[in-house]
């Protein structure tokens, strides 16, 4: 029998159908205050405070978590806001 | 160094904070030299009008200061990519962050009693300026995840102690702000959630 609940959370966390294959990172950065970031998160992605805070958790846990996916061009614009705030950022081609 | 309140939110999106006198001047002090090591990072002459309109800076390297580094960051890990949009991107950036401090500087020098009082635009322009004086200052104190207990066992004569006061001040006085912004954006949402 296919199990489907393993796989159905990282699935819900792509865009498959969408050719949106690029990927902004956060890393984790020891000065940016935790609460900033998730503001940041807040303001820059308009995320709920919830999302926003569990993003930020992960960077800081993690090292780094994806906070968004994309076109090229919408990557390029959030890591430049990202850069605007001081986080930082980089974006990936995700395959 | 005496001890304010930091910012409070005072009525619709606005933000106010009481300083001392000694603690206006190591802001004021700060945002200068922020000013000037972006400064530093002077754009590239271009004589293309096109991409001088484009704002194109010409730099395509990585800064060689490690502070600049911090604020200017790769945006790729591929240093020719990352080359490519630095090029259209930093002279965007730096001038982003260069207004920012300005706006904390102007604002602090035209206080009355040390008190600033700014509104939701200035409180960003702000929180972007504190941002990056941590930032460099970070940069500067080594700071890293556990540092916050080598810093605090410095000798008392120590010149860098006095620089870690005011790094640790400065990071009270973003969150002030943050946590000011947030209740702002709660009481927004209420309002929305009336109407």
């Amino acid at each position: 029998m296919v199990q489907l609940d393993e796989k159905i959370e990282e699935f819900l966390g792509t865009s498959f159908l969408l050719d949106r294959p690029w990927v902004t990172i956060v890393w984790d950065d020891p000065v940016n205050l935790m609460s900033y970031v998730t503001y940041v998160f807040m303001t820059v992605f308009e995320y709920s405070r919830e999302r926003a805070e569990q993003l930020m958790m992960q960077v800081h846990t993690e090292g780094k978590a994806v906070v968004s996916t994309g076109s090229r061009e919408e990557m390029e614009r959030d890591v430049q806001r990202l850069h605007e705030f001081g986080l930082w950022a980089t974006l990936i081609h995700d395959r | 160094m005496t001890s304010t309140a930091g910012f409070s939110r005072q009525g619709e999106a606005t933000f106010v904070a009481h300083f001392s006198p000694a603690e206006v001047e190591v802001l004021i002090n700060l945002a200068a030299q922020l000013i000037e090591i972006l400064a530093e990072r002077v754009d590239v002459a271009h004589t293309d009008p096109l991409a001088q309109m484009m704002g194109i800076s010409g730099h395509d390297s990585p800064p060689d200061d490690e502070v600049l580094l911090r604020l200017l960051p790769n945006a790729y890990a591929d240093p020719v990519e990352s080359a490519d949009f630095r090029r259209f991107t930093e002279s965007t950036l730096r001038g982003k962050k260069r207004a920012h401090a300005m706006a904390l500087r102007s604002d602090l020098l035209q206080a009355e009693n040390s008190a600033v009082s700014i509104d939701q635009v200035g409180a960003l322009a702000w929180l972007g300026a504190l941002n990056d004086i941590r930032l460099a200052l970070g940069v500067r104190l080594n700071v890293e995840e556990n540092s916050y207990e080598r810093l605090e066992l410095l000798s008392p004569d120590d010149p860098m102690r006095g620089v870690f006061a005011v790094y640790t001040w400065l990071g009270w006085l973003q969150e002030s702000l943050v946590q000011s912004l947030m209740a702002e954006q709660e009481f927004d949402e209420e309002q929305g959630a009336d109407n």
